[in-house]
Order: C-alpha cells, then sequence, then structure tokens
C-alpha cells in the first residue's frame, strides 16, 4: 500500500477526511477489497489502542507551594509577634545598658570618693566616716539593692589612681579602707541599717521580664508560620 | 468544573485553583506518559515534571484547549525522559537469544502464573501492546498515543506535538501501520476480530 492510500485510510478512518475526498475513498473501497481488508486492519488495531485500560494515577501529582517555588501566605499575626520581639529585645538591651552605666557611675562615684592613700592609722576610723557619704551618691543614680554594694566595692581596688595624690598607694594601705567600708557602709551614723541604694536604676524584675517576652514573641513568630505551612501541606496532601 | 475561571486564577499565582486543574487531568496526563515512556516510575516523574512546568509556564498559555496545552507539557517531559534513557540505557525486559538479537517474541511475556488466566491474558495483550508501542520511534509514539488512547482531535494533537496538522496525519497512519506488523507477531494473544482480519489480509 502506498504511503498516499495509507494516510487516506487513516484519516478517513477517524472521519478528518474532507467530503470530496471522503466520497472519492468510498467508491474505491466498494471496488478494491484489498483496500478494504487496510481499512479494517488500521480499525482493529485503532481498537485495541483504543481498549487499553486506563491506569490509576499512582499519587496525586498536585503541587505543593514549595515545589510551585512560592512562599506560603504568612499568618496576619505574626508581623505583630515580630515587632512585639523587636520591641521587647529594644527594651531588654536598653535596660541591660542603662543598668550596665549605672553601675560603672557608681563604680566611679565609689572610686573617686574612695581615700587617698590612707596610713594605716588613719584607716578604719576614717574610713567609717566616708561610709555614710557614699549612699547619697549612689541614691542620685538611682541604686536599690545593696549586695551590689558590695560586689562594687572590690572595683574599687581596681580604680584608686584618681583620687590617689601624693603618690600610687601600696596594697596594703588600699586593702585597709576597702575592707572598713565593707563593713561599715551599711551603718548609718546612729547605728541603723540602712538600704543601700547602689542597684540599677531598672528594676531586675522589669530587665527580666523584658528578655523573657523578647524570647517568647521570638519564638512564637517563629513557630507560627512553620505551624501554619505544616497545616497548609497537611490540607494539600489530603487532597 | 469552570475550566477558563480556574485557569485565571491560576495565572495569578493561585495555586488552588491550579491544583484543582492538575486533579481533573492527572489521569490523563499520567496514562499518557505511561504509554510513550512504559514505565509507572518514569511516567510519574514526567507527570509531576509536566504539571511543574506547566504552572510555572502559565502564562504562555493563550487560550485553546488547555487539555492539548497540557499534554505538550507532558509529550517534551517524556522526550526529555527518553532522552535521558538514551544517555543512561538499562537493561531491557526481553531476553536475548542465543545469538545476541533481541528477541521479538511474545513467549517473553507469557511467564506470568500468578494471576488467574482471563487477567494474565489481558496483561499479556497490555504488554504486547506496550512493547509495540516502546518500538516506535518516539514521535510516532506519542501521536498514536495523544490520538488512539487519549482519544485527542486531530487539531490537539498538532497542537500538542507542534507539528503541522499533515505532518501528524502521516505520523500517525505510518505509527498505526507499524503497530498493526508488530502485533502480528503477538497473534495468539490477540482478539480473535483481530486475528480473523489478519488472516484475510
Amino acid at each position: 500500500m502506498n504511503p498516499r492510500d495509507l494516510e487516506l485510510l487513516s484519516a478517513y478512518l477517524d472521519g478528518q477526511l474532507a467530503p470530496p475526498d471522503s466520497a472519492r475513498l468510498e467508491s474505491r473501497l466498494a471496488s478494491d477489497e484489498s483496500l478494504r481488508a487496510r481499512l479494517n486492519d488500521l480499525r482493529s488495531t485503532r481498537g485495541l489502542l483504543r481498549q487499553l485500560p486506563a491506569r490509576r494515577v499512582p499519587r496525586n501529582f498536585t503541587l505543593t507551594p514549595q515545589m510551585a517555588g512560592l512562599q506560603p501566605p504568612t499568618p496576619r499575626v505574626v508581623p505583630v509577634f515580630r515587632l512585639a520581639t523587636a520591641l521587647a529585645t529594644f527594651l531588654f538591651f536598653i535596660t541591660l545598658v542603662i543598668n550596665g552605666l549605672v553601675l560603672r557611675s557608681a563604680t566611679s562615684a565609689m572610686a573617686a570618693r574612695a581615700p587617698a592613700p590612707l596610713s594605716a592609722a588613719q584607716g578604719p576610723a576614717h574610713a567609717a566616716t566616708q561610709a555614710p557619704a557614699l549612699p547619697p551618691a549612689l541614691n542620685a543614680l538611682g541604686a536599690t539593692s545593696a549586695p551590689r554594694t558590695l560586689s562594687a566595692a572590690p572595683r574599687m581596688t581596681e580604680a584608686p589612681g584618681p583620687s590617689a595624690a601624693g603618690g600610687a598607694p601600696l596594697p596594703t594601705e588600699i586593702s585597709t579602707p576597702v575592707v572598713a567600708l565593707k563593713s561599715n557602709a551599711p551603718q548609718l551614723e546612729s547605728g541603723q541599717p540602712v538600704r543601700t541604694q547602689t542597684g540599677p536604676s531598672v528594676p531586675f524584675d522589669l530587665e527580666v521580664l523584658f528578655g523573657i517576652l523578647a524570647l517568647g514573641f521570638g519564638g512564637t513568630a517563629w513557630i507560627l508560620p512553620r505551624k501554619y505551612e505544616s497545616n497548609l501541606r497537611k490540607k494539600w496532601n489530603k487532597k | 468544573m469552570d475550566e477558563p475561571a480556574l485557569i485565571q486564577s491560576a495565572q495569578r499565582g493561585d495555586l488552588d485553583a491550579f491544583n484543582s486543574l492538575v486533579l481533573h487531568y492527572q489521569d490523563a496526563l499520567f496514562n499518557t506518559a505511561l504509554r510513550i515512556l512504559g514505565d509507572e516510575d518514569l511516567a510519574a516523574d514526567a507527570t509531576q515534571e509536566a504539571f511543574l512546568s506547566s504552572f510555572q509556564h502559565l502564562n504562555s498559555y493563550r487560550g485553546g484547549s488547555f487539555k492539548s496545552w497540557l499534554m505538550r507539557t507532558v509529550t517534551n517531559a517524556c522526550y526529555d525522559e527518553l532522552r535521558r534513557k538514551k544517555r543512561r540505557p538499562t537493561t531491557p525486559l526481553e531476553p536475548d537469544a542465543e545469538d545476541g538479537d533481541e528477541m521479538d517474541s511474545p513467549r517473553w511475556l507469557a511467564d506470568s502464573t500468578l494471576t488467574p488466566e482471563g487477567q494474565a491474558e489481558a496483561d499479556e495483550l497490555e504488554h504486547a501492546i506496550q512493547h509495540c508501542l516502546d518500538h516506535l520511534p518516539a514521535e510516532f509514539r506519542a501521536v498514536v498515543v495523544l490520538a488512539d488512547i487519549q482519544g485527542l482531535d486531530y487539531a490537539e494533537v498538532a497542537a500538542a506535538i507542534r507539528a503541522p496538522l499533515g505532518t501528524m496525519k502521516s505520523r500517525l497512519a505510518r505509527a498505526r501501520l507499524r503497530l498493526r506488523e508488530c502485533l502480528q507477531g503477538f497473534a495468539e494473544l490477540l482478539p480473535a476480530a483481530f486475528r480473523l482480519q489478519e488472516e484475510r489480509s
């Protein structure tokens, strides 16, 4: 069979021949048994192909946002948490810096008021008279807690220089007033214990609260979109 | 299913809308890929690749038969897969004869004894047809699968394979003839009607 007849028969089988071509082919088919047999061959071959069973898909081919290169929509509340995180972190660091500065100032003030090198004879007595003068200086800086006094006191040994008129003090000379200060600072002249106000200017509880809030908001802002995306993926898979 | 509305939404990036289209057409695309590639895993990969490519290039769809447009993407994905397969050939399913030539006999298919007889015969016939499809040139295979298995009309097939209508008609006729010649080697598996015609010719 020549290619032209083959194409004609194939198109005729599918009803794709123009009416004049179709009429001409039908008249040939009526008289040509071999041509009819070829047409039947093509018809049965097409019939075999058409009866091939359609297979079920092994899985759904739906696309996930990741596959499609799309970012899943962010839940509306996430930006609020991000802002809150930024704010809480900012406040946390501000309180941290303020308290740090206060502590440093307090230390400097104490160092500035620390006695010049004292002689061993002046030691305890002089220190005792100086002690009451310290709390107001620290009070001006908003100090609150007593334990800080003790922690600040050793720093005095690091900066004795500025007040050390008449030469650098010997370690033995400086150690005496420090010990005296530690033991005498919490006492007023009247002998009553004093709430030494040498702590941070921002309450420690508030500082901790800001830290916790920053962590909490940050964690929520991190978890929420992932949780949302995971739910979205489950939704896709269910479809 | 309001297909035009879904397509429009999908073109604006609505993945839900596109996935509705995926669910509607996935059977057709998978079966097309399966018949062109002859392997379920490869067909699944090609189908997934086709849908992904379709979504990414959805704005290039300018109307007409959406099914035909999708079929073009899956046909292209199958051609890519066939090219990869050609670069990395695998062991054929057919055993080699003693002289090293590949056996072109249906006997290699007839060793499935685990299924009931009727099912086994149907499976063997399906295998025989797939075997013959696999031996067609890729461009003939795509045409006959789209026209005779998926039932697309000539214009849709021509659009899907991006070929002129005349070329498509010629390929379809020659593909049918080659399939018939190949299937004659599986005479014992073929339905009686097919055998009678074959004997007559």
